[in-house]
C-alpha cells in the first residue's frame, strides 16, 4: 500500500535527535517500502521538509534548535496537508495534549515497538490520502477561511454545495463521499475517544497524586515514628472518611512497617473503615444510658428510614448508618449524632428533616 | 514569650490574673462542655458576643465559654456575675434579654432560673439542690474558666502545687505523700496510686513513662471526658508531678478520639504549657525536663486495660498482654511506666498543695476523697455529679439526682461500667466506698452511675453488656472470645422467648469459667453484670424462661404495640408518623397496626396524645386475631 502515486518522492521524514531512534524507525520504514529521510534536529528538520514535501512527518517532542511543538506550528505553512505525528519522550499526557491541539494527527510514547510505529505511520498515509484529493484541486492561493466561530449556517451549507460539486467534478459520486466523511468521522470519534481516556487517565493520575501527597504530609508531620502508626490511620481516616488500600500500601511503604501489621490494626479499631462511607455519618449511641432510654427503638426508627442496618452504607452513598458506644452526652439521651451535630432524643419529625436537608444540600455540595 | 523561669515568675502571674478573675467583674459565664454544645450553647454564646459588640459592652462584660458545669439534663447552663444568677435551658432567643435585664439592669428573669419541686424559683448555682449536696473539688473549676486559656487556670492558683513539687519537695517525699493521702485509683481498679508510683520510682532503668489513661470507654460515663474538655491544665499538672516523682521525663495522654473535644482542649493545654515553659526543659528552674505528647484512642473498648493500652502507644493493636510483670516494672517498650487514670491525676494537685491529711478528712476509713459519677439512665437530674466517699447511693440518686420520673419507682441502679453490677433498690442505703461497692456484688468502676425504673428489663440489660462485651473482646484468648459469644447466645434466646430450662445454671457454669481463664481483666470481670443481675433479678430471667413474657415489655419478641379501638379517635397522628407505614385506618375511625409491617420502635406511642393514650405495649408476640387480620387487610 506504500506505493500508490504521490507528489513527492519522499514518503516520510524523521525528526529526532536520538540517533538510534531515527534510525530505527527508517529502517522499519525502508523495509516496509516507504522512501523516509532523517533529521537530528528541528531545524533540519524544517529545511528537509521544505525540500522534500513528504506526506508524513514523525517528530520528536524535545530535540535541541527547534522543538517538536514550534516545528509542529510551523508545518501547515510549509503543506497543510503534511500528517504530523509526535513521538514523544517524556510519555507524559499535557505535552500529548498540548501537541494534538497544535494538529498532530497521533503520538508514539517512547519506548515503542516496530509495530506500534507502522500502524500509526499506516493510518497516517491513509488520512493524507483521504485529504490528497481535496487538497490538489485546491487554489494555489486559498482565501482565508473564516473562523469557525464566524460561519453562518449559509456559510456551512454554501460550503459543504463547493465540495460536492468540486467532487463531482472529479467523477466522485456521493457514495464516494459518504464514504470518505464516515472515514474521517470514523477517525475523528478515534481521537476523540482516544483523548477522552487520555484525560481519565490524567484526573485519575492527578488524584491518586494528591492522595499519596496527603499521606505524606500526614507521616511528615508524625515525625516518621512507626509508633505513630494508629494516629496516622486516624488523620487519614478523618480526611478521606476511609482507608483506600493504595493508601495503606502507600504508608506501608514510607513508614516501612508490614502491610499486614496495617491491617490488623485498621481492622481492630472501630473508628477504620476498610470501604467507602456515606457522604453522611449517622451514628446512634447505644452506651448504657441511651440503652435504657430507648436507644434501640431510635435505633429501628432510623434505620427504617435510611432503609439500612447498622455498619451499611445506602446506594447513592448518601448515608452511612453506625451504632457508637458512648457519645458522652448521656444527658441527652438517647443521642442521634449526623457528622459533628447532636439530636437528643429526636423526634420523627426531627430525624425526617435533618436527614432531608443533608440530601438536598447533596447537589450544591457536591 | 511569657516563659515562667521560677516559681516567683508563677505566682506574680497569678496575682497579675487574679484581679481579672475576680467575682465582681461582669461576666458571663456559658457552659461549652459537649452536653451543652449540643444544645447548641455554641450559638448562644455567638449570639451573645454579637449582642454585647452590638450594645458597645464588649470591653466591660467578659464572655467566657467555660468546662462542664455538670448539669448537662438542664443545659445550656449560663451564670451572670457579679450578680451570681444561674440561668437554665438557655436559648439563643433568650440572649437579648440576658444582657438588657440581667447584665445592664440586675433583674433576674424568672422564668430561666431553677424552679424547685415546690414551685420556688432558686436564684443562684449553689442553691440548686444538684450543686447543694456536691463536694466539687476537681469539679468546681471547670465552671470557672476558659478551658483553652493558661492563665485562666493560673489566675485561680494553677500549678502552684507544680512549683511547690519541684522547689520545696524531694521526688520521695511526693511518693509519701500521695501514699499518706491514701489515693486509690479512679479508673475502676481502686489500687493505691501511692504504691503503683513507689513500684515504678524503684524499679531500675533511668527511662521511665508516665501516662494518662483518657480511654473511657465505659458506655454511660463521661467524667474524664468532662475534666479533659473542661479543665486539661489540672491533669497536665499533675502528670508532672507524677513525673517528677517517678522520674520519668516523657509521658502521654491518652484521649478516646470520639472525644472531639477533649482531644482538642488537651492539645492546647499542651501547646500552651510548652509556651509558658511548664513543659519541656528545666521546668520553672528547677532542671527538670519533661515533655507530653497526645495519643488518640481508635475506638476499643479492651485498649483502656493498661498493656492494652501501652501497646497502641507503641502503635500496634491495643490488645492486653500478659501481665506477669507489672507494667509499673515493665511497661511502655518495656520500661517501667506509671498509668492512672484522668480523675486521679487531677487529685494529685490538691493533695500536693493541701496536703494528705487534709485529703484525709475527706472520705471513708479506706477510700479517701471525693469521687466523680456520672448519673444518667432513668432519674430526672442527669449530669455529672461529685461527692465525698461515704454518700449513700439514695442521696445521690434522690437529693442530687431528683429522684425518679412521675410515676417511675427505680428497680436498680448500675455502676462499675460494663463489667460492674446491679445494686437493687433494697440496697440502696449503701455507701459511695471503693470495699463497700465490692461487698454488694459490684464495683466503683470508673464512676458511670446509671439509674434504671421499673420499665427496665433486667434480661435486656444484661444482654446488652454481655454484647457489649463479646464485641469488645479482643479475641486473643478463647474463653473470653469463645465464652462471651456462648453466653450471648444463651441470652439473646432468653429474650426471644427461647429460652430453655437450665439456660441459668449454663450461664453460671460460664461465668466461672471466664472468670477462672480469662487472659485481661475485660473476661474476668465479664461475668459480674450477669452474676449480679442472677443474685437480685433472677426471677426476671426465670420468667422469661419459662413463661416466654417480659415484665417490663422491653424485650421486643415477646410484645407487640396494639391500638385501643375504645380510646382510638382516628386522629391518624400515628398514622403519620410511622417509619414503616404500618398504621392504616381512616379518618375518625380507630386505627390499626399492621403486625408485619411494625418494626415495634414505639414512636406510636410516643405521638398519641397523651389524653387518648390509645397505642398500648402487649406482652406476647402478635396474636391469632392480629394475623388473622393482616391477611384481611390485604384482601
Amino acid at each position: 500500500m506504500a506505493h500508490i502515486q504521490t507528489a513527492s518522492s519522499i514518503d516520510i521524514v524523521v525528526v529526532d535527535d536520538e540517533e538510534s531512534i531515527r534510525e530505527g524507525c527508517r529502517q522499519t520504514l525502508e523495509g516496509e517500502g516507504y522512501r523516509a529521510m532523517v533529521a537530528k534536529d528541528g531545524l533540519q528538520g524544517i529545511r528537509m521538509v521544505e525540500e522534500a514535501k513528504p506526506r508524513v512527518v514523525l517528530l520528536d517532542l524535545s530535540m535541541p534548535n527547534m522543538g517538536g511543538l514550534e516545528m509542529l506550528e510551523r508545518l501547515p505553512g510549509i503543506d497543510p496537508r503534511i500528517v504530523p505525528i509526535i513521538i514523544t519522550g517524556y510519555g507524559t499526557v499535557d505535552s500529548a495534549v498540548a501537541s494534538m491541539k497544535l494538529g498532530a494527527f497521533d503520538f508514539i510514547a517512547k519506548p515503542f515497538d516496530m509495530d506500534q510505529l507502522l500502524d500509526v505511520v499506516n493510518r497516517g498515509m491513509s488520512r493524507w490520502d483521504n485529504l490528497a484529493p481535496v487538497a490538489t484541486t485546491a487554489q494555489p492561493n486559498p482565501k482565508p477561511m473564516p473562523s469557525p466561530r464566524d460561519l453562518t449556517e449559509a456559510d456551512v451549507l454554501l460550503g459543504g454545495l463547493e465540495v460536492l460539486e468540486q467532487y463531482q467534478s472529479l467523477g466522485l459520486n456521493a457514495q464516494s463521499l459518504a464514504s470518505k466523511l464516515a472515514n474521517l468521522e470514523a477517525e475523528a470519534n478515534h481521537h476523540a475517544n482516544r483523548l477522552g481516556q487520555i484525560r481519565e487517565a490524567e484526573k485519575a493520575v492527578g488524584s491518586l497524586v494528591a492522595d499519596l501527597k496527603l499521606v505524606d504530609g500526614i507521616i511528615a508531620k508524625h515525625d516518621y515514628k512507626k509508633n505513630a502508626l494508629i494516629q496516622i490511620l486516624l488523620d487519614i481516616q478523618a480526611s478521606k472518611r476511609w482507608l483506600p488500600r493504595h493508601l495503606l500500601l502507600w504508608t506501608s511503604r514510607r513508614l516501612g512497617v508490614p502491610l499486614a501489621r496495617i491491617y490488623s490494626v485498621a481492622s481492630f479499631y472501630e473508628a477504620f473503615s476498610l470501604v467507602p462511607q456515606g457522604a453522611h455519618t449517622v451514628q446512634v449511641c447505644t452506651g448504657t444510658a441511651c440503652h435504657v432510654r430507648k436507644a434501640p427503638a431510635l435505633l429501628s426508627m432510623v434505620s427504617s428510614l435510611l432503609g439500612i442496618k447498622p455498619g451499611e452504607t445506602d446506594a447513592k452513598m448518601q448515608f452511612t448508618l453506625k451504632t457508637v458506644n458512648c457519645l458522652g452526652c448521656c444527658a441527652l439521651a438517647p443521642v442521634m449524632k449526623v457528622d459533628d451535630s447532636y439530636y437528643g432524643d429526636p423526634s420523627l419529625k426531627e430525624i425526617k428533616a435533618v436527614f432531608k436537608s443533608l440530601e438536598t444540600s447533596e447537589g450544591t455540595n457536591a | 514569650m511569657p516563659r515562667l523561669m521560677s516559681p516567683m515568675d508563677l505566682e506574680q502571674m497569678r496575682l497579675q490574673r487574679s484581679a481579672h478573675s475576680r467575682l465582681d467583674q461582669p461576666r458571663i459565664c456559658i457552659c461549652s462542655g459537649t452536653g451543652c454544645l449540643a444544645n447548641k450553647s455554641g450559638e448562644c454564646a455567638q449570639a451573645m458576643a454579637t449582642e454585647l459588640e452590638k450594645q458597645g459592652l464588649s470591653d466591660k462584660v467578659e464572655l467566657r465559654r467555660t468546662g462542664c458545669y455538670g448539669f448537662c439534663e438542664r443545659g445550656p447552663v449560663v451564670v451572670v456575675e457579679p450578680d451570681n444568677v444561674c440561668y437554665l435551658d438557655v436559648s439563643p432567643k433568650d440572649v437579648v434579654e440576658i444582657i438588657e435585664t440581667t447584665v445592664r439592669k440586675h433583674e433576674v428573669i424568672e422564668r430561666l432560673l431553677y424552679k424547685d419541686q415546690d414551685g420556688s424559683r432558686v436564684r443562684s448555682l449553689d442553691e440548686i439542690p444538684f450543686y447543694r449536696y456536691q463536694t466539687r473539688l476537681l469539679l468546681h473549676a471547670n465552671t470557672q474558666i476558659d478551658p483553652t486559656s493558661i492563665t485562666d487556670y493560673i489566675s485561680i492558683g494553677g500549678y502552684r502545687a507544680l512549683a511547690k513539687a519541684l522547689t520545696e519537695m524531694k521526688p520521695q517525699e511526693i511518693v509519701d505523700e500521695i501514699k499518706a493521702a491514701n489515693l486509690r485509683g479512679r479508673g475502676g481498679g481502686g489500687f493505691p496510686a501511692g504504691v503503683k508510683w513507689e513500684t515504678t520510682r524503684k524499679a531500675a532503668g533511668e527511662e521511665k513513662y508516665v501516662i494518662v489513661n483518657g480511654d473511657e470507654g465505659d458506655p454511660g460515663a463521661y467524667m474524664d471526658r468532662s475534666l479533659l474538655e473542661g479543665n486539661p491544665h489540672s491533669i497536665l499538672e499533675g502528670l508532672i508531678i507524677g513525673a517528677y516523682a517517678v522520674g520519668a521525663h516523657q509521658g502521654f495522654v491518652y484521649v478516646r478520639q470520639e472525644y472531639p473535644l477533649a482531644v482538642e482542649n488537651t492539645m492546647k493545654a499542651i501547646e500552651q504549657a510548652r509556651e509558658y515553659g511548664l513543659l519541656g526543659k528545666n521546668i520553672l528552674g528547677s532542671h527538670f525536663d519533661f515533655d507530653v505528647a497526645i495519643h488518640r484512642g481508635a475506638g476499643a473498648f479492651v485498649s483502656g486495660e493498661s498493656s492494652a493500652l501501652m501497646n497502641a502507644i507503641e502503635g500496634h493493636v491495643g490488645e492486653p498482654r500478659p501481665k506477669y510483670v507489672h507494667t509499673s516494672v515493665k511497661g511502655l517498650w518495656d520500661k517501667p511506666t506509671n498509668l492512672n487514670n484522668v480523675e486521679t491525676w487531677a487529685n494529685v494537685p490538691l493533695i500536693i498543695e493541701r496536703g494528705a491529711a487534709w485529703f484525709q478528712s475527706l472520705g471513708t476509713k479506706n477510700s479517701k476523697g471525693t469521687k466523680v459519677f456520672s448519673l444518667t439512665g432513668k432519674v430526672r437530674n442527669s449530669g455529672l455529679v461529685e461527692v465525698p466517699m461515704g454518700m449513700t447511693l439514695r442521696d445521690i440518686v434522690d437529693k442530687i439526682g431528683g429522684g425518679m420520673h412521675p410515676g417511675r419507682t427505680l428497680k436498680a441502679v448500675q455502676t462499675g461500667g460494663p463489667s460492674g453490677g446491679f445494686i437493687p433498690e433494697s440496697m440502696l442505703d449503701i455507701k459511695v466506698d471503693f470495699d463497700e461497692l465490692w461487698e454488694a456484688g459490684s464495683m466503683m468502676g470508673s464512676g458511670g452511675m446509671i439509674v434504671m425504673d421499673d420499665e427496665t428489663c433486667m434480661v435486656d440489660t444484661t444482654r446488652f453488656y454481655v454484647d457489649f462485651l463479646a464485641h469488645e473482646s479482643c479475641g486473643q484468648c478463647v474463653p473470653c472470645r469463645e465464652g462471651l459469644r456462648q453466653m450471648l447466645k444463651i441470652l439473646n434466646r432468653m429474650s426471644e422467648g427461647h429460652g430453655r430450662e437450665g439456660d441459668i445454671e449454663l450461664l453460671e457454669e460460664l461465668c466461672d469459667l471466664l472468670a477462672d481463664a480469662s487472659l485481661c481483666a475485660l473476661g474476668s470481670s465479664a461475668p459480674f453484670p450477669v452474676r449480679s443481675a442472677f443474685k437480685h433479678f433472677r426471677h426476671e430471667f426465670e420468667t422469661h424462661i419459662r413463661e416466654k413474657c417480659c415484665p417490663a415489655l422491653v424485650c421486643k419478641e415477646l410484645i407487640h404495640y396494639e391500638i385501643d379501638a375504645a380510646k382510638c379517635t382516628g386522629c391518624l397522628i400515628c398514622k403519620r408518623e410511622c417509619p414503616t407505614e404500618a398504621i392504616f385506618g381512616a379518618a375518625k375511625t380507630p386505627s390499626k397496626i399492621d403486625q408485619a409491617r411494625c418494626t415495634k420502635c414505639g414512636n406510636c406511642q410516643v405521638v398519641c396524645p397523651a389524653k387518648f393514650g390509645a397505642v398500648i405495649k402487649v406482652a406476647g408476640a402478635a396474636s391469632e386475631t392480629n394475623a388473622a387480620f393482616i391477611g384481611g387487610q390485604a384482601s
